[in-house]
């Protein structure tokens, strides 16, 4: 019989096979997908609002952010509210995709221990979840963009490579971090002050043209800083990003995603030993 | 399977408290305990071969399926799978409780490897072998633990592999459900196939298998004929024939 032909031996940390790896990623694309909606249908399963809440979300965030900007705050700046709501977005496809992937492997036993597939899987779903989070939060965000009377222009098309770079960053993201928490479950706890001091080190509450001279060195130390920063530019001033800044998140993004790629797929064949 | 060994090491907390794990900061503290899972096996399996696995609870049964399977890497030794591997090791991979049954069948289905048309194609098949009527359109949350088995043996008896590893699966469901699935398996035997069935069940083997392995703590005791095998490991447990040891061990 004409078959193909595994062979199992002694784990050692490098990379699998990629051809055939791929090949067998791209053969279960359609499970990753109908795996990320029942996962994403699963988190208001119980709820009144159901699917709702993907638009609800992004209406109520908002909401708060208006009532503490323009209504406690006094500031009419209505672009500073914009960007504040356009910047929020963004963040939360990244913090989402990184609170979905650090437990994607470990939360996944049943699947790891049961079948074998290509586990970098996991965290994909994750990042695919956080982006069908996303996409609401655009009409919720154009809407908002409309009432305050913002211009619109071609530069907005920049929107789009920032939101694959910004994909591809929050992916690289989110398969590193299901890797170390494998090793190290301590990651899921630490990573709500992670999240929350990320946001406040990025130009999200504030403009990145507003910052100090002497903090200007976050933009460089900090892979969402020019991420954000071209985000607000296209969506909200309807400009051209800075094509310095694009270039800086577009190498982080690569080398998050290839680091934490490596990474992944050098140990995941000793993940079941693990879990 | 060449000199297949698997070890790994756990660690004991013989007193989890806080105290200790400050301690254990220092280098001290945790325990480390090496467990030799399976221990230099050598087997062959081939086309149209039906394998029984015997042996008692922490034998290494479950570890070998995982080892052939690819789900687990072994630590020594190397094994050689020629042809595609499904495994039904535990019921209702990749099932959702929030989604309902039909929903369930598409992605226990794609879990196991099947494309999405060949679920389509199956569709009928599955639910109708799975009993559910009206209910296949009910979340799984509501099933019963029988209904829920026996949804999740009929996605995974339509994957058609070259090699099929079940463990234990058929202790599911009712005693016509459970005479269902026995005659699915038999109906799965086949000179283009190999089957590996680990089971407690030595009438079912003694009928469905023409080899049978017997482990035990990680090694490979015996193995040969169903009958043979499977009375010298129940005299082995000092365990008589009756009907209920056959049944269920």
């Amino acid at each position: 019989m004409k078959a193909p032909v595994q062979v199992y031996e002694p784990f050692r940390a490098g990379l699998p096979p990629l051809g055939r790896y791929w090949k067998s990623l791209w053969q279960r694309r359609t499970f990753i997908s109908q795996f990320s909606k029942s996962e994403l249908r699963e988190q208001h399963f119980d709820s009144v609002f159901g699917q709702l809440w993907l638009v609800l979300n992004p209406l109520l965030l908002s909401g708060v952010y208006f009532l503490l900007v323009v209504i406690i705050g006094g500031r009419s700046d209505t672009t500073r509210y914009a960007h504040l709501t356009a910047s929020l977005f963004l963040f939360y496809l990244v913090s989402h995709s990184l609170t979905g992937g650090v437990k994607s492997v470990t939360a996944g036993q049943k699947l790891i221990l049961n079948t074998a597939f290509p586990r970098i899987m996991l965290p994909i779903s994750a990042t695919i979840i956080a982006i069908f989070k996303f996409i609401p939060t655009l009409f919720v965000f154009l809407i908002i963009r409309i009432i305050v009377g913002l211009p619109f222009g071609w530069q907005m098309l920049w929107a789009i490579p920032v939101f694959l770079i910004t994909a591809l960053f929050a992916l690289g993201l989110s398969i590193a971090i299901a890797c170390v928490n494998v090793y190290f479950r301590d990651v899921a706890s630490f990573l709500p002050y992670f999240n929350r001091t990320m946001l406040y080190l990025s130009p999200i509450l504030y403009e990145a043209s507003s910052l100090k001279p002497k903090l200007r060195l976050m933009q460089y130390v900090n892979p969402l800083f020019p991420i954000l920063d071209s985000w607000s530019r296209a969506v909200v001033h309807a400009q051209a990003p800075s094509m310095h800044k694009l270039l800086a998140g577009l190498i982080w993004a690569v080398a998050i995603f290839v680091i934490g790629t490596y990474f992944f797929l050098s140990r995941e064949r000793e993940f079941a030993v693990r879990l | 399977m060449r000199n297949v060994g698997l070890i790994y090491k756990t660690a004991i907390d013989r007193r989890p408290t806080l105290k200790a794990r400050l301690n254990s900061f220092g280098g001290g503290g945790k325990q480390v305990r090496t467990i030799h899972a399976l221990n230099d096996i050598n087997l062959d399996i081939d086309y149209g071969q039906v394998l029984g696995v015997i042996g008692a609870n922490g034998a290494g049964k479950s570890t070998l399926m995982r080892v052939i399977a690819g789900i687990l890497p072994p630590t020594q030794g190397r094994v050689e799978v020629y042809g595609s591997v499904s495994t039904l090791l535990a019921l209702g991979v990749g099932f959702n409780p929030a989604m309902t049954g039909r929903q369930n069948v598409y992605l226990g289905g794609l879990a196991a490897g099947l494309s999405q048309e060949q679920i389509e194609e199956n569709f009928e098949e599955i639910a109708d072998f799975s009993e559910l009527g009206e209910a296949i359109d009910s979340p799984m949350r509501s099933y019963s633990s029988g209904m829920y088995a026996r949804l999740a043996f009929s996605v995974a008896a339509t994957v058609k592999p070259d090699i099929l590893i079940v463990d234990e699966a058929l202790s599911t469901g009712d005693a016509k459900f459970k005479e269902k699935s026995f005659n699915r398996l038999k109906e799965l035997r086949g000179q283009d196939r190999a089957l590996i069935l680990v089971s407690h069940a030595m009438l079912t083997l003694r009928e469905v298998c023409n080899d049978v392995v017997w482990l035990h703590k990680g090694k490979l005791i015996q193995r040969g004929e169903p009958g043979a095998v499977i009375d010298a490991y129940q005299e082995f447990l000092h365990v008589g024939k009756s009907a209920a040891v056959d049944e269920d061990l």
